[in-house]
């Protein structure tokens, strides 16, 4: 459907460098006790924007979307200096509108009020007013610089593999229907592959990368690289999670991997043991599918090193916030435990809400004299944005 | 954060438009020149490169729930849309409390530039501007957009001859394979296709090409064909040039919704060859008369249109009337309007 990506505003204007990811954090970083739980804080909101998402029966493509808006939102804007809550309310109102599957502000006002006051979450008092959604969408459109169309890597990776079986009813059967924008094959041939052929997937091994799509979004990838080379580097790991049958892998050596080595941690993985190993059949070389696309694999390794990171990282944190370190919801963060970061336990999110109100008071404590407002060297002006793109 | 609280008093106000510094040193109102579905649209001069833009301002503050959706559409559908015959959005611009869309500048809109008669097309110019209104449809149809209001104000006519597609506020993107549901409360009365006037929900890029034809036709008479009140006597006076639809032609009319309600009462004749064979060439009979066919299956599409004998074969080539750049005056419907209101209020008073 529609525009073309290389000159859409996603890839001239809303793909940045790591340089640019780090300037915009450096507010926050001032004020954080320790600079390292602000690497929790993507998975921690995405995590919240896909609840509320689900909340609202989002499709998976408007929590990406929703998510993408966030992220971008804080390029120029400090968690400290803003209310997370809110912003996120406002992506999910703002993306429901885009995707074309709007959402009355009222159920976003109350679904929002219901997960927000969750005591994980601070127990926040979440405003009912729906002006104040309204008025955080103006904001949100307004550093979005109005552009409201984003690509994602779901379209690329159904392009990419046809199914092999057709007994999927896997919840995504819905969705290939109408993936809205995106590089796929209506676009005419795919300048950066052959062209030709597709790559056999087993229903599990596109689950699974679908999922790590979706998982993706916990990083800040959707900002650093263009959506067809996450679905490639999805395509990857799954190839060594659900290794290819290929006339010299041992069956028994593939079902261990995959079940030792994945991380199955995707709210939306497959539950059913990946098959693909126990049905040999005719030899198609991913290797050489892959190599064959025209593009760059080192930024495709890149991709797959930052997703494997971001597993590790959430790893060490837990939703459930009975395994959390104890003492950690009170803003003063009792104890050693929470300034010394957990022990032993996981990250949480109310620890994470603790650091957040933290932060905010230390910012406000920071800015009563009349000390002007710290000037965050954040790329806000488009040309250099542009210019840091390119570069 | 980039943008400032919108306060009451910031920025000048032209025409009720108030405008913060940032816009209002780039751009100096001078005139309006039309209203959109969901706001004013002025002639504003950048002050750096002194050319002439459009701004549309979105009307935001009777908006409880935020941002207009209608407004997004149009926003997200322009920004995916380069073609030399759909208006360019150069940029969005954020500004207390509102949201302006900045357009190239058109000179004239059809309506307004078929009222004047100072500047006489010709039957090359006429067919110039039929293919490239059709050669915009094509476009819009080939990406997946129904525009849903093409009409005379939304066909935008700059001197040098160039024709563009305006105003996405109705349109939306279709699924080319999978048929949903949309609202028929769409496309001004007097463009709208027949299967929309009886109800249909379930349709296509086919409706745009009614509202093309019915454009065809004003190209040569000058005035807008199909002139109903409401939608009851909209269907008559349709039927009452292009007849009554038979079975034969049009197979599914009895299936819609609302045939029932507004079916024809007696069984008319097709009188159009009769009626307009003194405005138009034999070939441009044709063309109209498949671009206006009932069955909305059957109806003629923009790609085929523009392939169609009265482009490749009939005399005169299409030429595109640049001669335009003489007429004095900008030609909108809305000056159009007010113009006319002004002679009635001359003709009352004296």
């Amino acid at each position: 459907m529609a525009a073309d990506f290389w000159v859409s505003s996603h890839y001239e204007r809303w793909i940045v460098d790591r340089a640019t990811l780090h300037q915009a954090r450096a507010e926050d970083i001032q004020f954080a006790e320790n600079p390292e739980y602000l690497d929790y804080l993507p998975i921690y909101f995405a995590n919240l924007i896909t609840k509320l998402g689900k909340k609202l029966q989002f499709r998976q493509r408007i929590i990406a979307t929703a998510t993408v808006f966030f992220r971008r939102f804080y390029l120029k804007n400090s968690y400290c200096e803003t209310d997370p809550f809110t912003v996120i309310a406002a992506c999910c109102y703002l993306a429901a509108k885009a995707e074309e599957s709007p959402v009355h502000i009222k159920v976003i006002v109350a679904e929002s009020k219901s997960l927000f006051s969750q005591e994980s979450y601070g127990s926040r008092p979440f405003s009912s007013d729906n002006g104040k959604i309204a008025e955080m969408e103006f904001y949100l459109v307004d550093d979005l610089e109005c552009d409201l169309v984003v690509f994602h890597p779901y379209r690329t990776l159904l392009s990419l593999c046809k199914k092999e079986a057709s007994d999927s009813s896997s919840s995504e059967e819905g969705e290939t229907e109408d993936l809205g924008v995106g590089i796929g094959p209506d676009d005419g041939p795919r300048y950066w592959g052959t062209g030709d052929g597709q790559l056999e997937f087993t229903p599990a091994a596109l689950q699974t990368a679908w999922s790590i799509i979706n998982d993706s979004y916990r990083s800040q990838l959707c900002l650093l690289y263009p959506p067809h080379l996450i679905a490639i580097a999805a395509i990857y790991l799954t190839f060594i999670l659900h290794p290819p049958t290929r006339p010299d892998s041992s069956p028994v050596a593939a079902e261990h991997i995959s079940a030792d080595g994945a991380r199955r941690r995707s709210s939306r993985q497959a539950h059913n043991p990946p098959r693909a190993a126990a049905t040999p059949k005719k030899p198609q070389d991913p290797i050489a599918f892959l190599a064959d696309l025209n593009v760059s694999l080192p930024a495709v390794a890149a991709i797959a090193q930052e997703i494997i990171s971001m597993y590790t990282l959430w790893d060490r944190y837990s939703e459930d916030s009975m395994c959390g370190v104890p003492g950690v919801g009170t803003p003063s963060g009792e104890g050693a435990d929470a300034d010394g970061g957990p022990d032993g336990g996981h990250i949480t999110p109310s620890f994470l809400s603790a650091v957040l109100l933290r932060m905010r008071e230390a910012r406000v404590m920071d800015a009563s004299p009349i000390a002007p407002s710290v000037s965050r060297p954040v790329a806000v002006n488009k040309r250099l944005e542009r210019a840091q793109a390119a570069g | 954060m980039q943008s400032t609280p919108p306060t009451d008093n910031a920025g000048e106000t032209l025409n009720g438009a108030p405008l913060s510094s940032s816009i209002k040193d780039l751009y100096k109102i001078v005139s309006q020149v039309g209203e959109g579905t969901f706001g004013k649209v002025y002639k504003a001069r950048n002050t750096i490169t002194g050319t002439h833009v459009a701004l549309k301002r979105i009307r935001m503050e009777s908006e409880r729930d935020g941002f207009p959706v209608t407004a997004m559409r149009e926003i997200k559908l322009l920004q995916s849309l380069r073609h030399d015959n759909v208006v360019k959005l150069y940029e969005m611009m954020v500004s207390n409390g509102s949201v302006y869309m900045v357009f190239e500048y058109m000179d004239h809109d059809l309506t307004g530039v078929l009222s004047q008669n100072q500047f006489t097309f010709s039957d090359a110019h006429l067919k110039s501007l039929c293919h490239q209104m059709l050669a915009g449809l094509a476009y819009l149809h080939h990406k997946g957009v129904i525009h849903r209001d093409i009409k005379g104000s939304n066909i935008l006519i700059n001197n040098r001859g160039e024709l563009k597609l305006a105003d996405f506020g109705l349109a939306r993107f279709y699924q080319k394979r999978r048929r949903t549901d949309y609202t028929n409360r769409v496309i001004t009365l007097w463009y709208r296709p027949p299967e929309l006037l009886f109800g249909a929900t379930v349709y296509g890029p086919e409706v745009d090409m009614w509202s093309a034809g019915c454009i065809m036709l004003e190209l040569f008479t000058k005035k807008p064909v199909f002139q109903g009140v409401d939608e009851i006597h909209q269907v008559e006076v349709v039927f009452k040039l292009l007849g009554t639809p038979t079975s034969d032609t049009w197979s599914d009319a009895m299936s819609l919704p609302w045939f029932e309600l507004v079916k024809p009462q007696q069984p008319l004749p097709n009188r159009f060859r009769e009626a307009f064979q003194k405005w138009m060439s034999p070939a441009a009979l044709d063309l109209a008369e498949q671009l206006l066919t009932y069955d909305p299956n059957q109806r003629i599409t923009a790609l085929q249109a523009m392939n169609a004998p009265y482009f490749t074969q009939e005399e005169p080539t299409a030429a595109r009337p640049v001669g335009l750049i003489n007429l004095e005056g900008e030609w909108h419907e809305l000056e159009t309007k007010r113009e006319r209101a002004k002679r009635k209020e001359r003709k009352s008073t004296t």
